[in-house]
């Protein structure tokens, strides 16, 4: 009797046996290079700019890829020989219809991460984006909370201007700015002549 | 006094807190610096180790077929970028001739010239010695499609066309026979 799983499991296993035969294969379409960038980044994806827009799309591009043998400049503003070959070929890839993903990728193959100037939205990343962010919403939680529980204490700071006489809380710092009082105007045990009249 | 010593002793709340935010700013960027200010940033591990190395089709210097990563598969290679007017390059020049020659039929070695003309290349190699091929690469494109930082850099492939490993700057004697025992060569 055959269970009513049978023809699941038979596509399942149809499933699992295509998955071993494409990452047989996977090794072997891998390699690419200047030769062929799409056995790199697969078909063109996008539709080639206009010659007069092909500038203007080249230099936004490439303004997304860090020049390699420069010091944080982009290969749009690098005049370097390496930055303008990079910039060379931007161009040739979005001339042959490439869009802008597939071309970050193109480089990324071979220089990795690193040379996009932007980090993509994915995995450890997110931190980069978001922990800005993250700071300034606890900042301004708390000054939210400073000035709640100064606002609880009393409806104003309770603490009249300082003043010549005026001392710090902690007590070890008092006694310092005593002395410096003291050594600095002569006035005895540093108070100020006004509060010992 | 004793007294005085004692409050001496015991940090004030005050001083206790700023302290303590001061750590919780100050210990991770330490740790940061500590963890990678021996690292040279330019050292970047290539994502291409490990993987089928992009392909490529160059001409030879002097003429001849252009070189593809197809015509080295069988044995494993060496792809060695350089230049004529990089020291470290000139520096280990004579230790890869000399291993080109020693091994022979092992090993292909190749040179990929990096932004500079066959004309400088031509009088390099006739006074420093050639044996192995140089391959004129227009426009850099084979050094962008291998990640090129800078020259020297040295990519080691399996007789699969797969690259074993990566070598950024000049090589010397040691790093050689690591890089090439790597790819199955005991040289």
């Amino acid at each position: 009797m055959t269970p009513p799983l049978g023809p699941l499991r038979r596509a399942a296993g149809l499933a699992l046996a295509a998955v071993f035969l494409v990452a047989a294969h996977a090794p072997a379409q891998e390699p690419a290079g200047p030769a062929d960038p799409s056995r790199v980044v697969g078909p063109p994806r996008g539709h080639a700019p206009t010659a007069e827009a092909l500038d203007a799309r080249t230099d936004e591009v490439a303004g997304l890829l860090r020049c390699p043998v420069c010091q944080g400049l982009s290969v749009a503003d690098s005049p370097a020989t390496m930055a303008v070959n990079m910039k060379a070929q931007v161009k040739e890839l979005l001339a042959e219809g490439y869009d802008e993903d597939q071309i970050l990728a193109y480089f990324e193959r071979s220089y990795g991460e690193f040379v996009r100037l932007q980090p993509p939205l994915r995995g450890v990343n997110w931190l980069v984006w978001l922990a800005p962010l993250a700071a300034l919403a606890f900042g301004a939680w708390a000054v939210k909370r400073a000035l709640g529980a100064r606002r609880a204490s009393g409806t104003e700071p309770a603490s009249p201007p300082p003043g010549p006489d005026t001392l710090p809380e902690d007590p070890k710092l008092a006694r310092y700015v005593l002395r410096v009082r003291e050594l600095a105007y002569g006035w005895g045990g540093g108070r100020s002549p006004a509060s010992t009249d | 006094m004793s007294k005085g010593a004692a409050e001496a002793n015991q940090p004030s709340p005050l001083n206790r807190r700023v302290l303590l935010v001061g750590l919780a700013v100050v210990a991770p960027l330490v740790a940061v610096l500590f963890m990678n200010l021996g690292r040279n940033p330019h050292a970047i591990g290539s994502p291409l180790v490990g993987r089928a190395a992009p392909d490529f089709a160059l001409r030879p210097m002097g003429g001849g077929e252009p070189v593809t990563l197809a015509s080295l598969r069988g044995r494993p290679a060496v792809l060695n970028f350089w230049a004529t007017w990089c020291v470290p390059c000139f520096e280990e020049h004579p230790l890869l001739v000399r291993a080109a020659r020693s091994l022979g039929d092992r090993v292909q070695f190749v040179g990929v010239i990096y932004e500079d003309s066959e004309e400088q290349v031509r009088g390099f190699l006739a006074r420093q010695g050639e044996a192995y091929p140089s391959l004129v690469d227009p426009g850099s494109r084979a050094a962008i499609a291998y990640g090129i930082f800078g020259v020297p850099e040295t990519y080691f492939l399996d007789a699969e066309g797969r690259i074993a490993a990566k070598h950024v700057g000049p090589l010397d004697a040691a790093s050689l026979a690591a890089k090439l025992r790597l790819v199955g060569l005991q040289p």
